[in-house]
């Protein structure tokens, strides 16, 4: 009896991998070259890698130079990021505080300001002593949070028809599209302090904000473009009948729907940005990438180039894994409301 | 009544606008002024007074920053032009692996995918360059004089490449192949299903169906995607930087380093950029009307 099953089973095994000579002979070669891969790969980890420089720098990557007795600071912050993002999957059995999310969402900006600059009762700290993971998430939430509402603003206006709103916001949506990343946050390190007026300085940390913020909106623009088109015009026709102004169209109609249909295109756009927030380490910020540069800097860990830079591509292949997983979720639940 | 409003609200806004660009190109002169630089491009022409190691054409220290920038431009254009041709073929085999019935292959492919798309592309260019090309010492790869790896670069039937060349290649090509690997999975899907069974009940063989049915209607829906893939490319292409090769963007770079003219390296470096995206887009467009022509001809 379980004997024909298994029999079975292998065959059913046997049909989809082997499915014709060429099929058999792919597999075959894939298996083989699979375990060598394994069996190497098993070979170094056990005798020739060494994690120190991973190991004795986890406080490093996490939170870079921030002074020691100051790093429960950057950590609330992280943990309550983390607090809102499993809020606003899972959403919460209490209205007010379903309705309040996107206020918490927003008072996450100061609030990560206040507990990273300090002030206002507790020890200040300069932007040169972020780093770490810290940096890298001050980044790409700040960004992105400045960047939605924007690239809202700027999608609307290309559709407006006012000819020069309508022509500003396209050329500045196209020209940025057609720029590389490094060369606006170059702009943003070294040419923004050229157009600014004499004495007014801004830190290197929002001056890579502001950059990010002016690449991605551009980016989101597009994506909510793409939403908005989405939307079949007999709606705004049945909101017209309604009676709904022009402003309540927007508010009630458009935002709501071009926001979840151009939700994956978003998502994507915060994970690239997430990942792009590395080019700051080329720059000068010493964010999770930077660290691991001035990491195997270091004499005591030299040649420790492929620990490092597993390391940090796990860290990264996780989170951004973990963001795409979250928008998923939000996406399915969206589908059904 | 309408139509004045409108014209208003417009005028309005150009003012505006031509208010904050006017105090912002203030504020420039007089920080200009201040550093005692000004704005010019005479500079172009003094000697650059810096050395490259990769360069096409000849190139020394006395030779002038335009002259520079030039053979950055074909570094670039290189390395750009070598990642295309590579990354595509990369991204058709594994597009196609992704579509495979063979459930290890369509693993594989899959896995590949998500991996590469999920980490920065400047952590992978690091990775090939210190570890793949730097980090080989001692050992080299060597397939009997027509292929040799090693930490000097990649040496080809005679054509030998820098060390930060293919590194930066390689890393390009294999980044940009998971995304175009994508599009052209997302472009056979598109598809219909009939289409597939339709060949096969005419007695075409899968690799026959493939070429000669589906990959011709899927075409349309995956030029797009693919422009816009190479687009990416061409700006990924200046994280050269990172690794030491001698781009547009390093040189330019550099030439801010010696001289401080960032204001007019800038504008050169967009202008220059323009060029090489609207280039691609009119390419890639042409092909478009090519392959549309074609269909219409088959139809």
């Amino acid at each position: 009896m379980y004997l024909k099953k298994i029999n079975k089973n292998f065959k059913k095994f046997r049909e989809i991998l082997l499915l014709n000579s060429l099929n058999n002979f792919l597999t075959i070669i894939l298996v083989f070259a699979i375990f060598i891969t394994f069996l190497q790969t098993f070979n170094w980890l056990i005798v020739n890698s060494k994690w120190t420089a991973v190991t004795t720098n986890i406080p490093l990557f996490v939170f870079g130079t921030f002074p020691e007795d100051q790093r429960w600071r950057p950590f609330i912050w992280i943990m309550s990021l983390l607090t809102i993002c499993f809020l606003s999957i899972v959403p919460p059995k209490w209205k007010w505080l379903r309705k309040n999310l996107l206020i918490a969402w927003i008072g996450m900006i100061p609030l990560g300001i206040f507990l990273l600059y300090g002030g206002f009762g507790i020890q200040t700290v300069m932007s040169r002593n972020f780093g770490g993971l810290t940096l890298t998430i001050l980044l790409t939430v700040c960004s992105s949070m400045f960047a939605l509402p924007i690239g809202i603003g700027l999608a609307f206006c290309r559709q407006s028809s006012l000819f020069v709103v309508k022509k500003l916001s396209s050329i500045y949506i196209d020209s940025m599209r057609a720029v590389p990343l490094i060369a606006v946050l170059f702009f943003g390190q070294l040419l923004i302090p050229l157009f600014l007026p004499l004495g007014l300085e801004i830190d290197s940390v929002w001056r890579a904000i502001f950059a990010f913020t002016l690449f991605v909106s551009a980016y989101i623009a597009e994506d909510i473009r793409g939403g908005l088109q989405a939307i079949p015009h007999t709606q705004i026709e049945s909101a017209k009948s309604l009676g709904l102004n022009h402003l309540q169209i927007i508010r009630f109609i458009l935002i709501p729907q071009s926001l979840r249909i151009a939700l994956p295109a978003l998502t994507n756009q915060v994970i690239g940005l997430f990942q792009n927030t590395s080019l700051m380490s080329i720059l000068g910020l010493v964010e999770l990438l930077g660290i691991g540069r001035s990491i195997l800097a270091n004499p005591k860990f030299i040649g420790q180039y492929i620990e490092v830079y597993i390391w940090l591509a796990s860290v990264y292949w996780i989170i951004c894994t973990l963001l795409a997983l979250m928008a998923k979720y939000l996406e399915k639940r969206l589908k059904i409301a | 009544m309408m139509r004045y409003k409108r014209f208003f609200l417009q005028l309005i806004i150009i003012l505006l606008f031509i208010g904050l660009v006017g105090i912002l190109i203030n504020n420039l002169i007089i920080n200009l002024i201040r550093t005692d630089l000004g704005f010019n491009f005479y500079w172009l022409l003094k000697p650059a007074s810096f050395a490259l190691s990769e360069h096409a054409l000849p190139f020394s220290p006395s030779d002038s920053y335009a002259w520079a920038l030039l053979i950055g431009w074909i570094n670039s254009l290189k390395v750009i032009l070598f990642s295309l041709i590579f990354s595509t073929i990369l991204g058709i085999i594994i597009g196609l692996s992704r579509t495979s019935k063979n459930i290890l292959i369509k693993k594989i492919s899959s896995f590949y995918i998500t991996f590469i798309r999920q980490t920065p592309l400047l952590l992978q260019l690091m990775f090939w360059y210190f570890v793949g090309f730097l980090g080989l010492k001692n050992k080299f790869i060597n397939f009997s004089n027509i292929l040799k790896i090693n930490t000097q670069g990649i040496e080809f039937f005679g054509l030998s490449l820098t060390p930060e060349f293919s590194a930066l290649f390689i890393g390009l090509s294999v980044f940009t192949s998971a995304f175009i690997g994508e599009v052209i999975r997302g472009g056979i899907i598109s598809v219909e299903k009939g289409q597939w069974e339709s060949f096969r009940s005419l007695g075409l063989s899968e690799r026959d169906g493939l070429i000669k049915v589906i990959i011709p209607q899927a075409l349309p829906a995956i030029i797009p995607g693919l422009t816009s893939q190479y687009l990416n490319l061409a700006k990924n292409s200046t994280l050269a930087i990172a690794i030491g090769y001698s781009d547009i963007y390093a040189i330019n770079d550099t030439i801010i380093n010696q001289t401080g003219r960032a204001i007019e390296c800038f504008i050169i470096l967009l202008l220059t950029f323009l060029i090489l995206n609207l280039s691609i887009t009119n390419l890639m467009e042409k092909i478009n009307k090519l392959i549309n022509k074609k269909q219409i001809y088959i139809n």
